[in-house]
């Protein structure tokens, strides 16, 4: 399996902290008030390893916008949120005074959003600073029991490795954790060690 | 002729028109190139006024800055944005019936794509939604819901809870009071001789005492945990949460009170000329162990006690406790 060195991990946080900030800078703007996302932390699972636990995913059920990247680096991306967790976001963003119930309708989309723009921002980092070019479709949201959600990850082989990246989302003063994976075949998985690797040289 | 205008086809015309969503085609520096009919029905804006125009330019009042930055990152990042309704609402100036309502403002999905053709000239496809119909029908069934919950928990004669409602609440606060420990209490009240004064006065009369004496209890039984309920024809039931016996003997004296004070008048009583109440409470100290079948069991018995004393008055029991079920408790 592959290993990464720290500095490669450190040199992928930071492309997606760029993307974090893009992507807080637009949210802010929506919502109107200050809201702060940053990536703390990159790790790599096998599939094989990817559990509700490696994901700090407490919740029986969890949402999940999904958008499919294509170009040079091939992946699913995956924004995940337990389903409290997302309400509570959007409920956020929409300002404090809708109710939860009031909010199931919207849910769905205005997460869809959400997704779009943390995901696109994180794409488009890396699109600029490793300089390839990536496409994708637009977002699919879909809430279902955690162990669902995870077992379709694990169960495509084609795809073995995952990046996980642990976001902190900050809206209103109200703190929220949600994870973004990108799922990798082992040839887009090199594509991006490639890329990194150049990247690195080159600073 | 400009070199970005994508070729037309005649077919591709007609269903883009014909299309139920609005479609705006712009060049990669945000020139209108396609304006569909649906947008014109929408905005009151011609195809001959649209075409060629910067989007940013084409409405009165300019475009909303989170539209802004989308385009901008379309074209930028070459990725496609959506703006959800729920963030969004109505960004666009587009009215569902321009003529009939001018100034109603219909919601909107939009979702911008990226698009580059064969030769790689990269434009901008804007689509928007209506979603008034989606909203106006999730509405409509959360009204629906929110009545049908209502239904189920509510008793349609007196608007007091009712027997399952109470059901579930009650083991549910009874749990609550053991594992934190905290007093509790229920009462069993009963309207006296309320049969006779159905044979008396008829059952239209009946319904309204029922309903008058929820109104009364209501109006003193005040904390929001607390549940009155309809426990069944002419028996009620209160739930009280960290409420312990003499609380709730109190509570129960004010409550037969109230009644009395209604003064409805009641023939066919064999102890008063009035409608009056008698009241079972069983209490139970913090920490005590006990399952809520027993502790209906003692409020019922409370109840009987009452009765049995008159009528019109409160019996009790403080601490139901058993982990015997036969055990014998201490009325007061």
């Amino acid at each position: 399996m592959i290993d990464f060195s720290t500095d490669q991990l450190d040199a992928l946080a930071e492309v997606f902290n760029i993307g974090a900030g893009r992507a807080a800078s637009s949210l802010s703007e929506i919502v109107d008030s200050d809201v702060k996302l940053s990536v703390p932390r990159v790790e790599f699972f096998k599939s094989s390893e990817i559990n509700a636990s490696a994901l700090n995913l407490t919740s029986d059920r969890i949402g999940a916008v999904r958008q499919h990247f294509s170009g040079s680096i091939e992946a699913e991306v995956m924004l995940l949120f337990t389903e409290e967790r997302a309400l509570n976001i959007v409920r956020e963003m929409m300002g404090s005074d809708a109710s939860i119930e009031e909010l199931a309708e919207y849910e769905q989309e205005a997460m869809c959003e959400l997704g779009n723009i943390i995901l696109n921002a994180c794409i488009s980092a890396i699109a600029d600073i490793l300089g390839v070019t990536l496409d994708t479709t637009l977002p699919i949201y879909s809430v279902d029991s955690t162990e669902l959600i995870l077992s379709q990850i694990v169960s495509d082989a084609g795809q073995p490795v995952m990046l996980v990246l642990h976001i902190n989302m900050t809206i209103e003063k109200h703190d929220s954790q949600g994870n973004l994976a990108f799922i990798l075949s082992s040839t887009s998985l090199k594509e991006l060690i490639v890329h990194i690797d150049r990247h690195i040289q080159g600073m | 002729m400009p070199v970005t205008k994508p070729s037309t086809h005649p077919l591709s015309d007609l269903v883009i028109n014909a299309l139920k969503l609005g479609v705006v085609v712009l060049d990669r520096n945000g020139m209108i190139l396609a304006w569909n009919d649906w947008m014109i029905r929408h905005s009151g804006i011609s195809r001959e006024s649209a075409i060629g125009q910067d989007i940013e330019t084409i409405f009165e009042s300019g475009l909303p800055n989170s539209l802004k930055t989308a385009l901008n990152n379309v074209r930028t990042y070459k990725l496609p944005v959506l703006l959800s309704n729920a963030l969004h609402r109505h960004p666009l100036p587009l009215f569902a019936n321009l003529a009939l309502h001018p100034l109603d403002r219909m919601q909107q999905s939009i979702s911008i794509t990226p698009l580059v053709d064969q030769i790689g000239t990269a434009y901008c496809l804007i689509q928007v939604a209506d979603s008034s119909t989606s909203i106006k029908r999730e509405r409509l069934l959360k009204d629906q819901s929110d009545r049908f919950a209502q239904a189920a928990t509510i008793d349609s004669l007196t608007g007091a809870y009712n027997r399952r409602f109470f059901d579930e609440r009650f083991k549910a606060e009874l749990g609550r009071a053991q594992r934190q420990q905290t007093p509790f209490s229920l009462m069993l009240l009963d309207i006296d001789y309320f049969k006779l004064y159905n044979d008396t006065y008829g059952h239209p009369a009946g319904d309204r005492v029922l309903i008058g004496v929820v109104q009364a209890l209501k109006s003193r039984i005040n904390r929001s945990a607390d549940v009155l309920a309809r426990y069944g024809g002419e028996e009620f039931a209160v739930i009280l949460p960290d409420c312990g016996s003499q609380g709730s003997f109190a509570l129960a004296q004010k409550l037969c009170q109230e009644i009395v004070n209604l003064h409805i008048p009641h023939s066919a009583s064999l102890i008063s000329n009035h409608v009056t109440i008698s009241i079972g409470v069983a209490s139970l100290r913090p920490g005590s162990k006990c399952d809520a079948d027993y502790l209906l069991q003692l409020a019922d018995k409370s109840l009987y006690t009452a009765k049995a004393a008159g009528r019109n008055q409160v019996s009790s029991i403080d601490n139901g406790e058993c982990t015997n079920f036969n055990s014998e408790c201490q009325a007061t």
